[in-house]
Protein backbone atom coordinates (compact mmCIF):
# COMPACT_ATOMS: atom_id res chain seq x y z
CA UNK A 1 0.00 0.00 0.00
CA UNK A 2 2.64 2.49 0.92
CA UNK A 3 5.05 1.46 -2.09
CA UNK A 4 1.78 2.24 -4.48
CA UNK A 5 1.39 5.56 -2.32
CA UNK A 6 4.96 6.39 -3.41
CA UNK A 7 4.69 5.42 -6.87
CA UNK A 8 1.55 7.26 -7.11
CA UNK A 9 3.17 10.87 -5.57
CA UNK A 10 6.32 10.32 -7.99
CA UNK A 11 3.54 9.98 -11.09
CA UNK A 12 1.90 13.04 -9.81
CA UNK A 13 5.39 14.73 -9.38
CA UNK A 14 6.37 13.98 -12.68
CA UNK A 15 3.69 15.24 -14.74
CA UNK A 16 3.66 18.24 -12.84
CA UNK A 17 6.92 19.22 -13.45
CA UNK A 18 7.01 18.06 -17.00
CA UNK A 19 4.13 20.24 -17.40
CA UNK A 20 4.93 23.32 -16.05
CA UNK A 21 8.36 23.24 -17.41
CA UNK A 22 6.75 22.65 -21.00
CA UNK A 23 4.56 25.73 -20.49
CA UNK A 24 7.25 28.15 -18.94
CA UNK A 25 9.92 26.98 -21.69
CA UNK A 26 7.40 27.86 -24.08
CA UNK A 27 5.78 31.45 -23.12
CA UNK A 28 2.37 29.71 -22.06
CA UNK A 29 1.80 30.71 -18.48
CA UNK A 30 -0.39 33.55 -17.99
CA UNK A 31 1.60 36.06 -17.12
CA UNK A 32 4.50 35.34 -19.72
CA UNK A 33 4.10 37.67 -22.29
CA UNK A 34 7.87 37.37 -24.38
CA UNK A 35 7.88 36.64 -27.88
CA UNK A 36 11.17 36.16 -27.16
CA UNK A 37 13.59 35.16 -30.25
CA UNK A 38 17.24 34.62 -30.89
CA UNK A 39 17.97 38.10 -32.11
CA UNK A 40 18.58 41.03 -29.87
CA UNK A 41 18.30 44.16 -31.87
CA UNK A 42 19.02 46.59 -28.65
CA UNK A 43 16.40 44.71 -26.64
CA UNK A 44 14.29 44.42 -29.89
CA UNK A 45 13.89 40.27 -30.03
CA UNK A 46 13.20 38.51 -33.05
CA UNK A 47 13.27 34.96 -34.26
CA UNK A 48 13.52 34.15 -38.02
CA UNK A 49 12.18 30.59 -38.10
CA UNK A 50 8.57 32.43 -36.97
CA UNK A 51 5.94 31.08 -39.11
CA UNK A 52 8.35 28.50 -40.50
CA UNK A 53 8.68 24.13 -40.05
CA UNK A 54 12.04 25.60 -39.25
CA UNK A 55 10.72 26.70 -35.93
CA UNK A 56 11.81 24.86 -32.13
CA UNK A 57 8.78 23.23 -31.01
CA UNK A 58 8.87 25.54 -27.97
CA UNK A 59 9.27 29.19 -30.19
CA UNK A 60 6.48 27.61 -32.48
CA UNK A 61 4.24 27.44 -29.04
CA UNK A 62 5.18 31.00 -28.04
CA UNK A 63 4.34 32.09 -31.52
CA UNK A 64 1.06 30.06 -31.36
CA UNK A 65 0.37 32.45 -28.36
CA UNK A 66 1.55 35.76 -29.22
CA UNK A 67 2.13 35.81 -32.60
CA UNK A 68 -0.44 33.62 -34.75
CA UNK A 69 -0.42 34.09 -38.33
CA UNK A 70 3.02 35.56 -38.82
CA UNK A 71 4.49 35.29 -41.82
CA UNK A 72 7.54 33.52 -42.84
CA UNK A 73 10.87 35.41 -43.02
CA UNK A 74 10.50 36.36 -46.95
CA UNK A 75 8.05 38.56 -46.16
CA UNK A 76 7.98 39.71 -43.19
CA UNK A 77 10.31 39.29 -40.06
CA UNK A 78 9.02 40.39 -36.78
CA UNK A 79 10.66 42.37 -33.43
CA UNK A 80 9.20 42.81 -29.99
CA UNK A 81 10.52 45.17 -27.09
CA UNK A 82 9.21 45.77 -23.91
CA UNK A 83 11.71 47.74 -22.30
CA UNK A 84 13.15 51.16 -23.13
CA UNK A 85 16.56 52.55 -23.58
CA UNK A 86 17.59 51.77 -19.79
CA UNK A 87 15.78 48.96 -19.60
CA UNK A 88 12.63 49.43 -17.46
CA UNK A 89 9.68 48.07 -18.49
CA UNK A 90 7.03 50.19 -20.49
CA UNK A 91 4.39 51.78 -18.67
CA UNK A 92 0.90 53.72 -19.63
CA UNK A 93 1.88 56.54 -17.21
CA UNK A 94 5.02 57.24 -18.67
CA UNK A 95 6.03 59.64 -21.86
CA UNK A 96 8.38 58.01 -23.91
CA UNK A 97 10.47 59.55 -27.34
CA UNK A 98 10.26 56.70 -30.03
CA UNK A 99 12.93 57.83 -33.57
CA UNK A 100 14.75 55.96 -35.98
CA UNK A 101 15.94 56.88 -39.87
CA UNK A 102 15.49 54.72 -43.38
CA UNK A 103 14.73 50.92 -42.46
CA UNK A 104 16.14 47.98 -45.01
CA UNK A 105 12.03 47.18 -45.91
CA UNK A 106 9.58 47.76 -48.35
CA UNK A 107 7.48 48.67 -45.36
CA UNK A 108 7.82 49.10 -41.97
CA UNK A 109 5.62 49.81 -38.08
CA UNK A 110 6.04 50.22 -34.61
CA UNK A 111 2.78 48.74 -33.50
CA UNK A 112 1.63 49.45 -29.35
CA UNK A 113 0.31 45.87 -27.29
CA UNK A 114 -0.74 45.45 -24.29
CA UNK A 115 -0.10 42.47 -21.76
CA UNK A 116 -2.71 40.13 -23.27
CA UNK A 117 -1.05 40.88 -27.04
CA UNK A 118 -4.33 43.26 -28.26
CA UNK A 119 -4.49 46.71 -29.15
CA UNK A 120 -4.98 48.50 -26.22
CA UNK A 121 -8.54 49.16 -25.45
CA UNK A 122 -9.19 53.17 -26.33
CA UNK A 123 -10.66 54.79 -29.28
CA UNK A 124 -7.47 57.40 -29.94
CA UNK A 125 -6.93 55.73 -33.31
CA UNK A 126 -3.02 55.90 -32.96
CA UNK A 127 -1.84 52.81 -31.88
CA UNK A 128 0.94 52.46 -34.24
CA UNK A 129 3.68 54.56 -36.41
CA UNK A 130 4.57 53.38 -40.00
CA UNK A 131 6.73 54.36 -42.99
CA UNK A 132 4.17 56.17 -44.65
CA UNK A 133 4.07 58.40 -41.69
CA UNK A 134 8.33 58.50 -41.27
CA UNK A 135 8.08 59.97 -45.05
CA UNK A 136 5.65 62.38 -44.06
CA UNK A 137 8.06 63.81 -41.51
CA UNK A 138 11.29 64.52 -43.40
CA UNK A 139 13.05 63.33 -46.78
CA UNK A 140 16.11 62.20 -45.43
CA UNK A 141 14.08 59.20 -43.28
CA UNK A 142 14.71 60.39 -40.32
CA UNK A 143 11.45 59.79 -37.62
CA UNK A 144 10.23 60.32 -34.39
CA UNK A 145 7.25 59.83 -32.49
CA UNK A 146 5.51 60.24 -28.91
CA UNK A 147 4.41 57.22 -26.80
CA UNK A 148 2.14 58.49 -24.04
CA UNK A 149 -1.60 58.44 -22.96
CA UNK A 150 -2.51 61.91 -23.73
CA UNK A 151 -1.35 63.79 -27.24
CA UNK A 152 0.84 65.41 -27.41
CA UNK A 153 0.87 69.32 -28.46
CA UNK A 154 2.03 70.51 -31.55
CA UNK A 155 1.15 67.66 -34.15
CA UNK A 156 4.00 65.61 -33.30
CA UNK A 157 3.24 62.19 -34.36
CA UNK A 158 1.86 60.22 -31.52
CA UNK A 159 1.71 56.60 -30.53
CA UNK A 160 -1.32 56.48 -27.51
CA UNK A 161 -0.73 54.05 -24.80
CA UNK A 162 -3.91 54.93 -22.85
CA UNK A 163 -5.67 51.75 -21.13
CA UNK A 164 -2.05 49.87 -22.52
CA UNK A 165 -0.54 49.21 -18.68
CA UNK A 166 2.39 47.36 -19.17
CA UNK A 167 2.65 47.11 -22.97
CA UNK A 168 5.16 46.30 -25.37
CA UNK A 169 5.48 47.20 -29.01
CA UNK A 170 6.21 45.19 -32.36
CA UNK A 171 8.09 46.17 -34.66
CA UNK A 172 7.37 44.54 -38.49
CA UNK A 173 9.39 44.91 -41.33
CA UNK A 174 7.55 43.82 -44.60
CA UNK A 175 9.51 42.60 -47.63
CA UNK A 176 13.12 42.96 -45.76
CA UNK A 177 15.95 43.91 -48.17
CA UNK A 178 18.51 41.82 -49.53
CA UNK A 179 20.77 40.25 -46.99
CA UNK A 180 18.62 41.37 -43.98
CA UNK A 181 18.44 37.93 -43.01
CA UNK A 182 21.78 37.44 -43.00
CA UNK A 183 22.83 40.40 -41.07
CA UNK A 184 20.05 41.96 -39.32
CA UNK A 185 22.25 43.64 -36.67
CA UNK A 186 24.56 45.11 -39.73
CA UNK A 187 21.79 46.59 -41.66
CA UNK A 188 18.77 47.35 -39.10
CA UNK A 189 19.17 50.26 -37.28
CA UNK A 190 16.12 49.54 -34.96
CA UNK A 191 14.55 52.36 -33.43
CA UNK A 192 15.51 53.63 -29.77
CA UNK A 193 13.17 54.66 -27.28
CA UNK A 194 13.48 57.31 -24.99
CA UNK A 195 12.23 57.71 -21.16
CA UNK A 196 11.50 61.93 -21.12
CA UNK A 197 9.30 61.78 -17.71
CA UNK A 198 6.20 59.70 -15.80
CA UNK A 199 3.51 60.56 -14.36
CA UNK A 200 4.16 61.95 -10.35
CA UNK A 201 8.33 62.80 -11.39
CA UNK A 202 9.38 59.33 -11.79
CA UNK A 203 11.83 59.77 -14.26
CA UNK B 1 18.52 4.10 -1.53
CA UNK B 2 17.53 1.70 -4.63
CA UNK B 3 13.76 1.62 -3.27
CA UNK B 4 13.58 4.95 -4.43
CA UNK B 5 15.13 3.77 -7.95
CA UNK B 6 11.62 2.67 -9.05
CA UNK B 7 9.74 5.86 -8.81
CA UNK B 8 12.22 8.16 -9.46
CA UNK B 9 12.41 6.43 -12.97
CA UNK B 10 8.67 6.83 -13.35
CA UNK B 11 8.97 10.94 -12.35
CA UNK B 12 11.57 10.93 -14.86
CA UNK B 13 9.77 9.47 -17.93
CA UNK B 14 5.82 11.02 -16.97
CA UNK B 15 7.67 14.79 -16.74
CA UNK B 16 9.62 13.78 -20.23
CA UNK B 17 6.19 12.72 -21.81
CA UNK B 18 3.98 15.43 -20.48
CA UNK B 19 6.46 18.04 -21.34
CA UNK B 20 6.09 16.69 -25.25
CA UNK B 21 2.65 16.39 -25.18
CA UNK B 22 2.47 20.24 -24.38
CA UNK B 23 5.04 21.30 -26.24
CA UNK B 24 3.33 19.62 -29.55
CA UNK B 25 -0.04 19.75 -28.99
CA UNK B 26 0.05 23.36 -27.82
CA UNK B 27 0.11 24.95 -31.73
CA UNK B 28 -2.39 22.88 -33.42
CA UNK B 29 -4.70 23.34 -29.68
CA UNK B 30 -4.41 27.12 -30.36
CA UNK B 31 -4.75 27.03 -33.53
CA UNK B 32 -8.03 24.87 -33.75
CA UNK B 33 -9.00 27.59 -30.58
CA UNK B 34 -8.02 30.03 -33.66
CA UNK B 35 -10.83 28.22 -35.92
CA UNK B 36 -13.52 28.08 -33.13
CA UNK B 37 -13.44 31.99 -32.16
CA UNK B 38 -13.46 32.77 -36.05
CA UNK B 39 -16.28 30.28 -36.86
CA UNK B 40 -18.14 32.05 -33.91
CA UNK B 41 -17.55 35.51 -35.43
CA UNK B 42 -19.08 34.41 -38.38
CA UNK B 43 -15.46 33.91 -40.36
CA UNK B 44 -16.85 31.44 -43.74
CA UNK B 45 -15.27 28.52 -44.98
CA UNK B 46 -14.13 28.88 -48.55
CA UNK B 47 -15.20 32.48 -48.85
CA UNK B 48 -13.25 35.57 -47.95
CA UNK B 49 -14.36 37.93 -45.50
CA UNK B 50 -12.30 41.23 -45.40
CA UNK B 51 -12.44 42.38 -41.27
CA UNK B 52 -13.21 45.52 -40.83
CA UNK B 53 -10.21 48.02 -40.09
CA UNK B 54 -8.15 46.89 -36.70
CA UNK B 55 -8.98 48.30 -33.51
CA UNK B 56 -9.51 47.48 -30.13
CA UNK B 57 -13.28 46.79 -30.56
CA UNK B 58 -12.86 44.76 -34.27
CA UNK B 59 -9.47 42.75 -33.33
CA UNK B 60 -9.92 38.87 -33.33
CA UNK B 61 -6.39 37.57 -33.71
CA UNK B 62 -3.52 38.15 -31.17
CA UNK B 63 -1.42 41.59 -32.37
CA UNK B 64 -3.01 42.58 -35.38
CA UNK B 65 -1.67 45.74 -37.42
CA UNK B 66 -4.03 48.67 -37.40
CA UNK B 67 -1.85 49.31 -40.81
CA UNK B 68 -2.80 46.46 -42.94
CA UNK B 69 -6.57 45.28 -44.33
CA UNK B 70 -6.89 41.30 -43.86
CA UNK B 71 -9.45 39.26 -45.63
CA UNK B 72 -9.48 35.64 -44.27
CA UNK B 73 -11.07 32.88 -45.45
CA UNK B 74 -10.99 28.91 -43.60
CA UNK B 75 -10.68 26.12 -45.72
CA UNK B 76 -11.11 22.48 -44.82
CA UNK B 77 -10.13 19.95 -47.42
CA UNK B 78 -12.42 17.29 -46.20
CA UNK B 79 -15.24 19.37 -47.09
CA UNK B 80 -13.87 20.00 -50.78
CA UNK B 81 -12.08 16.97 -52.13
CA UNK B 82 -11.52 18.60 -55.77
CA UNK B 83 -9.45 21.37 -53.67
CA UNK B 84 -10.01 25.16 -53.15
CA UNK B 85 -9.73 27.64 -55.99
CA UNK B 86 -8.13 30.96 -54.10
CA UNK B 87 -7.75 34.52 -56.16
CA UNK B 88 -6.38 37.56 -54.61
CA UNK B 89 -7.04 40.26 -56.74
CA UNK B 90 -4.24 43.09 -57.40
CA UNK B 91 -3.54 46.09 -55.47
CA UNK B 92 -1.78 48.83 -56.25
CA UNK B 93 0.52 48.80 -52.68
CA UNK B 94 1.36 46.36 -50.47
CA UNK B 95 -0.22 43.14 -50.77
CA UNK B 96 0.01 38.89 -49.66
CA UNK B 97 -1.63 36.22 -49.69
CA UNK B 98 -0.65 33.69 -46.96
CA UNK B 99 -1.64 29.97 -46.33
CA UNK B 100 -1.17 28.73 -42.30
CA UNK B 101 -1.96 25.44 -41.74
CA UNK B 102 -3.22 23.53 -38.59
CA UNK B 103 0.46 23.70 -36.95
CA UNK B 104 0.31 27.70 -37.28
CA UNK B 105 3.00 27.04 -40.16
CA UNK B 106 2.66 29.32 -42.83
CA UNK B 107 3.60 27.05 -45.54
CA UNK B 108 2.64 29.19 -49.09
CA UNK B 109 2.92 32.64 -49.69
CA UNK B 110 2.68 34.23 -52.65
CA UNK B 111 3.20 38.15 -53.16
CA UNK B 112 0.88 40.81 -55.06
CA UNK B 113 3.04 43.15 -56.31
CA UNK B 114 0.34 44.90 -58.13
CA UNK B 115 -1.14 41.45 -60.02
CA UNK B 116 -3.56 39.35 -59.11
CA UNK B 117 -2.52 35.89 -57.98
CA UNK B 118 -4.24 32.72 -58.38
CA UNK B 119 -3.40 29.23 -56.18
CA UNK B 120 -5.69 26.08 -56.15
CA UNK B 121 -4.89 24.58 -53.11
CA UNK B 122 -5.35 20.57 -51.98
CA UNK B 123 -4.40 17.41 -50.86
CA UNK B 124 -0.71 17.63 -52.25
CA UNK B 125 0.16 20.92 -51.53
CA UNK B 126 -1.74 21.61 -47.94
CA UNK B 127 0.20 20.29 -44.93
CA UNK B 128 -3.33 19.61 -43.46
CA UNK B 129 -6.95 19.70 -44.49
CA UNK B 130 -7.81 22.46 -42.39
CA UNK B 131 -6.20 25.67 -42.14
CA UNK B 132 -6.48 29.62 -42.71
CA UNK B 133 -5.94 31.74 -45.62
CA UNK B 134 -5.09 35.37 -45.25
CA UNK B 135 -4.33 38.10 -47.69
CA UNK B 136 -2.47 41.10 -46.18
CA UNK B 137 -2.64 44.65 -47.89
CA UNK B 138 -1.34 47.72 -46.48
CA UNK B 139 -3.83 50.66 -45.94
CA UNK B 140 -2.72 52.92 -43.07
CA UNK B 141 -5.64 55.78 -43.58
CA UNK B 142 -9.36 54.96 -44.70
CA UNK B 143 -8.65 56.19 -47.51
CA UNK B 144 -6.76 53.14 -48.29
CA UNK B 145 -9.00 50.92 -46.21
CA UNK B 146 -11.97 52.18 -49.03
CA UNK B 147 -9.78 51.47 -51.82
CA UNK B 148 -9.37 47.91 -49.99
CA UNK B 149 -13.11 47.30 -49.79
CA UNK B 150 -13.43 47.91 -53.39
CA UNK B 151 -10.52 45.47 -54.78
CA UNK B 152 -11.18 42.85 -52.29
CA UNK B 153 -14.42 42.05 -54.22
CA UNK B 154 -12.23 40.61 -56.47
CA UNK B 155 -11.06 37.85 -54.00
CA UNK B 156 -12.16 34.86 -54.56
CA UNK B 157 -12.03 31.39 -52.40
CA UNK B 158 -14.17 28.39 -53.30
CA UNK B 159 -14.35 25.11 -53.42
CA UNK B 160 -14.10 23.01 -56.72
Amino acid sequence: MRRSFTYLCAAILGIAIGGYSALAMSGLLPDDRRTGGSINLDRWYGDFTMGSEDASPYFRARIARHGLLALANSEAIYFTRAVDDAGEPFRENCKYQISGGPMPARWWSVTLYNSDNFLPSNTDAALSFDASRAEAQSTDGQWTAIISPVKPEGGTSWISSKAAGNFDLTFRLYVPAHGVLDRPEELINAPVIKRLDCEGGQT
Amino acid sequence: MKKWLGPLALCLVLGAITHLIVIYSAPPLIMDRAFTMLEKRGTPTHDFELAPRMTPETQSVVRPSPDLAYSICMFDLSQAPNGVQVTMAAYDGYSSLSFFDAQTNNFLTQRGDGEQHQVVLNADNAPSDKGVILIRRLAPSQAAYDTVVGVSSGDECRAL
